[in-house]
C-alpha cells in the first residue's frame, strides 16, 4: 500500500478554518518562526492543526515553511495560527534579524593595525 | 261432369292452400330464425363495438401509464368474447401499443440522460478549472480580505460541482476524479466542504483507515448528499453529528440529524433508490429533482458500499449510515514515510536538509533546533534512493522543481561508470515479472478498459465488487 499523499483539493480552506479568513492576531509574517509547546494536547485540534504542531515540534519553522509543508497557502495558515497561539500550542519569534554590519570606523581600525602590523 | 269438375277444382285449391299453409310455416320458421340470429349478430357487433371503446378509453391509456410499474392490465368488458379471435388481436394491438409506449419512454430517458450527462460534464469540467484557479489565488494572495473573498467563491463553486456531478452520475457518468488513497476523516471532510452548512457538521473520529484511491471521490459525493439532506432537513441551529467507525470487515460513517426525520413512505422510497437495483428515470424525480439518493445508490451498486437511512437517530432526525466494505479500505500510519516533507518537495524553497529528509515525527529537538532551521536554502533535492547513480538534473519546471529526464543506459556510461561489467540490457535492470503477474496486469487492463466502456450501472459485468 502507498501512503496516502495529501489530497489538495479535497478538503477546501474554508472547511480548515471554519470558515474565517482573518487570523486573531495580525502578528504573523512570512518569516515569523513558530515553535511548538510540547505539553499541550493535541485532541481537540482539528488535523491540520494536529499536523501544524507535530511539525513545528522539530523546532523553529516559518510561517512560509508551514504552509508549504502543509500544502495550504500561506493566508490560510495564519488564521490556523493565530488559533494555535491563542490555545498555547504554539509560541512564535520574531525572526532572526540580521547581524548588525560593523561600524565602519571600526573596520577601518583594523584595517589600520593589520597595515601596521604587517 | 260439372259436379266432378268441381270436385278437382276443390282438391286442388285445397292442395293449393295447403302448400301455401306449409310455404307460410316455413317461412315464418324461418323469419324467426334470422330475426334471432340478426339479433344476435347485432348484439355481438354491439359488445365489441363497446369492446374498442373500452379498449381506447381503458385499455390503452392504463399500459401507458404503466410504464414502470408492473399493474395488472385490465382485461375484457365482455366475458363472451374471451378465446375469440376479435379478443386476441385486441390482444395484440394492446401488447404492440404498451411495448411501442415502454421503447418510447426508453428513448426518450436515454435522450435526456445522454444531453444532461453531456452538459453536466461541462459543467463538471468548468467547476474544477475555476477550483484550480481558486486554489491558485489563494496560494497567490496573502491578504485576509481576498482569503474572505474567495473563500465563499470557493465555497460556491464546490456546491456547483457537486450538483453537477450528482447529476453527471445519475445520467450514468463517472464520478470523475482519481484521487490519491485518502483517510476517511479527510474524505468525510472533503463531503463537508461540498455542502452549504459545513460549518454545522462536527467530525468525531479518532481511525486511522484510509478509502481506497479509487473509492474516494464516490464516497466523497455519497457522503455530502448524506450530509446535504441532514443538514437541509435540520434546524439551522443544530448540528450535524458524524461519527467514523471501525467495523468487522469495514467501516462506518455515521451521521446522525436532530431535523424532522422521514415518515415511513419516505423511509420505503428511500430504501428502494438507495438499493441502486432500480433503473432510474430522471422524468421522475419530482418537482424539484431529487437526486440525492438515486445517485447515492447508483454509487454504492456499482462501487460496493452500502447506505441505509432507515433508523432513528437519538437526536430525533435521520441516522445515515454508510458502510464501507474492507474491500474499499486500506490502512494509513501516520508514521509512514512520510506524506508531507520527503515525498514532495515545498514550493518554499528554504528547507534544512534536516528537515526534508527525515520524516517530521522522527526529528527531535536537539536534532534540528533552531539554529539548524535557519534559512538556509538547501540544494534542490530529488528524492532518489537508487544506489547505482546520482539524479541527472535537466532544467526545471515552470514551478522551481527539478526534472529529470528518464534513465538510459547510455553509451558513454560504461567507460565512465566504475562497474567493470558491461551495463546490462534494459530488459534486465528492470525486475522480471512473473508470468502470473503479466496475466494478471493484463487482466486488470482489460477489466478495466471494459468497465470503461459499460459506464451503465446495470451492467453486470465490468465494476461489481467482489
Amino acid at each position: 500500500m502507498t501512503p496516502p499523499r495529501r489530497e489538495r483539493g479535497l478538503v477546501r480552506p474554508y472547511v480548515v478554518t471554519g470558515g474565517r479568513a482573518y487570523p486573531t492576531r495580525n502578528t504573523f509574517d512570512l518569516v515569523t518562526l513558530v515553535i511548538a509547546q510540547h505539553d499541550r494536547p493535541l485532541s481537540e485540534l482539528n488535523p491540520e492543526q494536529r499536523r501544524l504542531v507535530e511539525l513545528c515540534r522539530g523546532g523553529a519553522l516559518s510561517v512560509a515553511e508551514v504552509a508549504g509543508h502543509l500544502e495550504l497557502a500561506v493566508s490560510v495558515t495564519k488564521v490556523l495560527l493565530g488559533d494555535l497561539v491563542d490555545s498555547g500550542h504554539i509560541v512564535t519569534r520574531a525572526p532572526i534579524p540580521k547581524a548588525q554590519l560593523p561600524e565602519s570606523q571600526l573596520l577601518q581600525e583594523v584595517l589600520d593595525g593589520l597595515r601596521a602590523s604587517l | 261432369m260439372t259436379q266432378h269438375i268441381s270436385e278437382v277444382v276443390f282438391w286442388c285449391v285445397a292442395a293449393a292452400l295447403l302448400i301455401v299453409a306449409v310455404l307460410l310455416l316455413r317461412q315464418r320458421q324461418i323469419t324467426t330464425g334470422l330475426r334471432k340470429h340478426n339479433a344476435a349478430l347485432e348484439t355481438s357487433l354491439r359488445a365489441r363495438d363497446e369492446e374498442a371503446r373500452h379498449l381506447v378509453e381503458v385499455r390503452l391509456p392504463a399500459a401507458e401509464d404503466s410504464g414502470h410499474q408492473s399493474l395488472p392490465a385490465p382485461g375484457l368488458l365482455d366475458e363472451q368474447l374471451t378465446g375469440t379471435a376479435y379478443a386476441w388481436h385486441l390482444q395484440q394491438a394492446t401488447e404492440q401499443f404498451a411495448g411501442a409506449v415502454e421503447k418510447a419512454q426508453t428513448r426518450a430517458d436515454q435522450a435526456a440522460k445522454a444531453a444532461l450527462k453531456a452538459s453536466m460534464r461541462a459543467l463538471q469540467g468548468l467547476a474544477h478549472e475555476q477550483q484550480l484557479s481558486i486554489s491558485r489565488m489563494q496560494d497567490r494572495h496573502d491578504n485576509p480580505d481576498v482569503l474572505r473573498d474567495l473563500l465563499e467563491i470557493d465555497h460556491a463553486n464546490s456546491q456547483f460541482g457537486r450538483r453537477a456531478q450528482a447529476i453527471a452520475v445519475l445520467c450514468g457518468s463517472w464520478p470523475g476524479r482519481q484521487r490519491a488513497a485518502s483517510p476517511l476523516l479527510d474524505v468525510v471532510r472533503g463531503a463537508t466542504s461540498r455542502i452549504r452548512d459545513y460549518r454545522r457538521v462536527r467530525v468525531h473520529a479518532q481511525v486511522d483507515i484510509a478509502v481506497a484511491s479509487r473509492a474516494v471521490e464516490p464516497v466523497v459525493l455519497a457522503v455530502a448528499e448524506l450530509l446535504d439532506n441532514a443538514a437541509r432537513h435540520s434546524q439551522p441551529n443544530t448540528a450535524v453529528e458524524v461519527n467514523l467507525q471501525p467495523a468487522h470487515n469495514g467501516a462506518c460513517v455515521v451521521i446522525d440529524d436532530a431535523g424532522v426525520g422521514m415518515d415511513g413512505q419516505e423511509i420505503e422510497r428511500a430504501t428502494r433508490l438507495l438499493s441502486g437495483r432500480q433503473s432510474v428515470d430522471v422524468s421522475r424525480l419530482g418537482d424539484p429533482p431529487q437526486f440525492g439518493f438515486a445517485a447515492i445508490g447508483i454509487l454504492a451498486a456499482r462501487y460496493g458500499f452500502n447506505v441505509s437511512v432507515d433508523t432513528r437517530s437519538p437526536y430525533g432526525g435521520v441516522r445515515a449510515v454508510l458502510f464501507l466494505p474492507s474491500v474499499l479500505l486500506t490502512h494509513v500510519t501516520e508514521d509512514g514515510p512520510s506524506t508531507v516533507a520527503a515525498a514532495t518537495p515545498p514550493a518554499v524553497p528554504s528547507i534544512t536538509t534536516a528537515a526534508g529528509a527525515a520524516p517530521t515525527h522522527t526529528r527531535t529537538p536537539t536534532q534540528a533546533g533552531p539554529q539548524a532551521a535557519a534559512a538556509r536554502p538547501a540544494a534542490p533535492r530529488t528524492p532518489t534512493d537508487h544506489e547505482d547513480g546520482e539524479p541527472v538534473i535537466h532544467g526545471s519546471t515552470a514551478g522551481g522543481l527539478p526534472k529529470r529526464r528518464r534513465r538510459q543506459p547510455a553509451p558513454g556510461r560504461a567507460t565512465t561508470a566504475a562497474t567493470p561489467a558491461a551495463p546490462l540490457p534494459p530488459a534486465e535492470q528492470a525486475p522480471a515479472r512473473t508470468a502470473e503477474e503479466t496475466a494478471r496486469r493484463m487482466g486488470a487492463f482489460a477489466r478495466g478498459t471494459r468497465s470503461g466502456r459499460a459506464t451503465n450501472p446495470n451492467d453486470e459485468e465490468g465494476n461489481s465488487p467482489a
